[in-house]
């Protein structure tokens, strides 16, 4: 067996910008999901009726569901019921953005849940309006024990934006596979494939552990 | 638009065969990956001093690697440099047992350092081995804390076995794949893969709330 | 104060209870209080655990609405609506058994959280008057801890002057020392004497028997939702009139 890795340094350039591809999905997917998990959240907690049945539901469906089968039913469904043809990037992004949002969506609503109910009524004995007591006292707590989780789950993400590959998206997963295929390198491309996630993940994986150890939060 | 739902009648058989490879795979790659990683936390807890970094490195690097990226490896990659040819269900086995594993291992560490050290102390008291002590004090009350936690690894367990339809594993992710094609109805198709997936994950989420709580009491100490 | 006829001491009504009701489902918590708090008086309320007290205190500012009967404050009563209740608390100070000081800020942005948010104080004025309050409470050089670094003791001091720092007419309170560690009961209590003396008008629900014989004016004895005896201190402890009241000092080893 004879290795050539010079094969990936001839291709550096298209595995960086596929590298970018993948930073650009997950920061993308991330914008759209935190609003929107922060507003299904509030549906889910403040709602009530039909409103609110929707907000749980959505949250369960796609909790409950592969995100590689969300990717694909997205790519065939999108278009059919937008009426126009999404590109696969956006097709991707808005699997990935269904998906993180659900896993916010909960985040928030269980960081909020996990403020005792002391501190509310301590909050409106002083006077305090029910959105004043939320604004001031509990979302002030809330983030604290939001953020470790919301890390982690940028960590999944960014891992999970591989999963677009399959719908032909030029992240890096996909690019590092088709030079495998146009090179017949093998183990030279996909080594570096996971060299390239490992070194990109390691060190958030890292900062995760130190946000979480920062954040702790003792009962 | 309309939708003709005949299809799946049609390869029900088809479409069965990927949801039993989707249960077995799901059902054996949980089960070595948390007997691999109960072995991994006990190395990392109570082994050799100079074997601890190269658990946490593994460890970190299943938290950092996605699993598409450990599948494909796994399959295409590891026959060349071990000079044996694997297939693909073996190898998406053996790609999620070591991914899940690291979870694992992370997860029985957690559950047996969260138990006080007091119970600890006053088993050692009464004359425990530490091995006695192991068993009969501190993982009972670890395993149930951890349950929460192990049924969530199952239901990553079960999305991700979906992954190994790009290694043409014969679960029900690539059987739809295929059956959406040959028939040009990939929504009813991918509908009902849905389906089925949500309604074996659902039961999975909900019962180990459900059970946790039952025995949630014999985990406080 | 005159024991003997309190009425006499035309001191106007604060709150009046009359036939409160509060229903939990089927279970009745309250079953038909009556009970008047005049100013300037320290109203005890004791009992068994799960008698009603704390429930009563809580129906007082609004936190939990009631099924029948009707509270009033300062001659009306109260509002049903969220607005209005929001308004009247702020003449109302709480402290809760758990103090529930707002972690994520200091002992003085405790205290100056009310005065800032609730009465729209700029922020230094607010500052001001929580340094004033900190300091009535003895806390002054503890302005800026966090409640994690502080005792029980402190904390509740900290939680009274929060409640201090409002203004109120009146004090409510919540079994302010049944959380707390032996050694720094005093400390509150000790703060608790002073805002009697200096003639604050508090309800106070507590199983510190000896308080409540030397601070309050009144003492109503609940049992099972309702109030079984009411009256002075030293008719309560010295020569209570029901089996009831007898039979719950005797269990707490009170002989006087």
């Amino acid at each position: 067996m004879t290795l050539d890795w010079s094969v990936v340094w001839t291709h550096r350039g298209a595995l960086i910008d596929a590298t970018g591809m993948t930073i650009l999905l997950a920061v993308a997917t991330m914008a759209i999901a935190l609003p929107c998990g922060a507003c299904l959240a509030a549906l889910r907690l403040y709602a009530w009726g039909p409103l609110r049945a929707l907000a749980v539901s959505y949250v369960e469906f796609f909790r409950n569901l592969p995100l590689i089968l969300v990717v694909y039913w997205a790519f065939y469904v999108l278009p059919i019921l937008t009426g126009f043809g999404l590109s696969p990037f956006l097709t991707g992004l808005a699997a990935l953005a269904l998906n993180v949002t659900a896993y916010n969506a909960e985040t928030f609503r269980a960081g909020i849940n996990s403020i005792r109910r002391g501190q509310v009524e301590a909050a409106m004995a002083l006077g305090m309006s029910r959105v004043q007591a939320l604004r001031r006292v509990v979302i002030p707590q809330a983030l604290r024990r939001i953020l470790p989780i919301l890390a982690s789950t940028w960590v999944s993400l960014f891992k999970d934006t591989s999963l677009v590959s399959v719908i032909a998206v030029t992240e890096l997963a996909y690019v590092s596979m088709q030079v495998r295929a146009q090179t017949f390198r093998v183990l030279e491309m996909l080594s570096a494939m996971a060299a390239i996630y490992w070194l990109l993940g390691y060190p958030q994986a890292k900062l995760v552990d130190w946000i979480q150890r920062r954040y702790a939060v003792s009962e | 638009m309309e939708f003709d739902f005949s299809v799946i009648r049609d390869q029900a058989w088809f479409l069965g065969y990927g949801i039993a490879v989707t249960v077995a795979l799901s059902v054996m790659s949980g089960l070595t990956s948390i007997v691999s990683g109960f072995g991994v936390a006990m190395l990392r807890l109570y082994g050799p001093r100079w074997l601890k970094p190269v658990v946490v490195l593994y460890i970190d690097s299943m938290r950092a690697v996605p699993v598409l990226v450990v599948i494909v490896w796994t399959f295409f990659a590891l026959p060349i440099v071990a000079g044996l040819t694997m297939p693909p269900f073996a190898a998406a086995l053996l790609a999620l047992t070591v991914h899940l594993a690291a979870y694992a291992a992370e997860i029985f560490r957690a559950g047996i350092e969260s138990v006080r050290p007091g119970q600890t102390r006053a088993a050692l008291t009464l004359g425990m081995s530490r091995s006695q002590v192991l068993r009969r004090v501190i993982l009972p009350q670890a395993i149930v804390r951890m349950l929460p936690a192990f049924g969530s690894l199952l239901s990553i367990t079960i999305k991700d076995t979906a992954i190994a339809s790009v290694i043409a594993v014969p679960e029900l992710m690539r059987q739809s794949e295929t059956v959406a094609g040959q028939s040009f109805q990939p929504i009813e198709v991918y509908t009902f893969a849905m389906l089925v997936y949500f309604a074996l994950l659902f039961p999975v989420t909900r019962g180990v709330d459900r059970f946790y709580r039952s025995v949630a009491h014999l985990g406080r100490s | 104060m005159n024991d003997d006829d309190r009425a006499k001491a035309d001191r106007p009504k604060i709150i009046r209870y009359r036939s409160v009701v509060k229903r939990y489902g089927t279970l009745q918590a309250l079953g038909g209080v009556s009970l008047d708090v005049h100013a300037g008086e320290v109203v005890c309320l004791i009992g068994p655990s799960g008698s009603g007290k704390s429930t009563l205190l809580r129906c007082t500012n609004g936190l939990e609405s009631i099924e029948g009967g009707a509270i009033e404050f300062e001659g009306a009563v109260l509002p049903r609506d969220e607005r209005g209740l929001r308004v009247l608390r702020r003449r109302m100070g709480m402290v809760f058994q758990s103090f529930e000081l707002f972690p994520h800020l200091t002992a003085l942005q405790n205290v100056a959280e009310g005065p800032r948010t609730v009465l729209k104080m700029n922020p230094a004025n607010a500052r001001l008057r929580a340094e004033m309050f900190l300091a009535k409470v003895g806390l002054e050089d503890k302005a800026s801890s966090y409640p994690s670094e502080l005792s029980g003791g402190q904390q509740q001091r900290v939680a009274i002057a929060r409640a201090l720092a409002m203004n109120p007419d009146v004090m409510l309170f919540d079994e302010p020392t049944s959380a707390l560690d032996p050694e720094t009961i005093g400390e509150v209590l000790n703060v608790m004497k002073i805002l009697a003396q200096e003639g604050m008008t508090m309800v106070v629900v507590t199983h510190e028997m000896a308080f409540a014989q030397r601070v309050a004016d009144w003492v109503a004895v609940f049992d099972a939702g309702r109030i079984v005896e009411q009256g002075p201190p030293r008719q309560i402890f010295e020569s209570p009139l029901t089996d009831r009241t007898r039979d719950f000092l005797s269990h707490l080893g009170w002989s006087g």
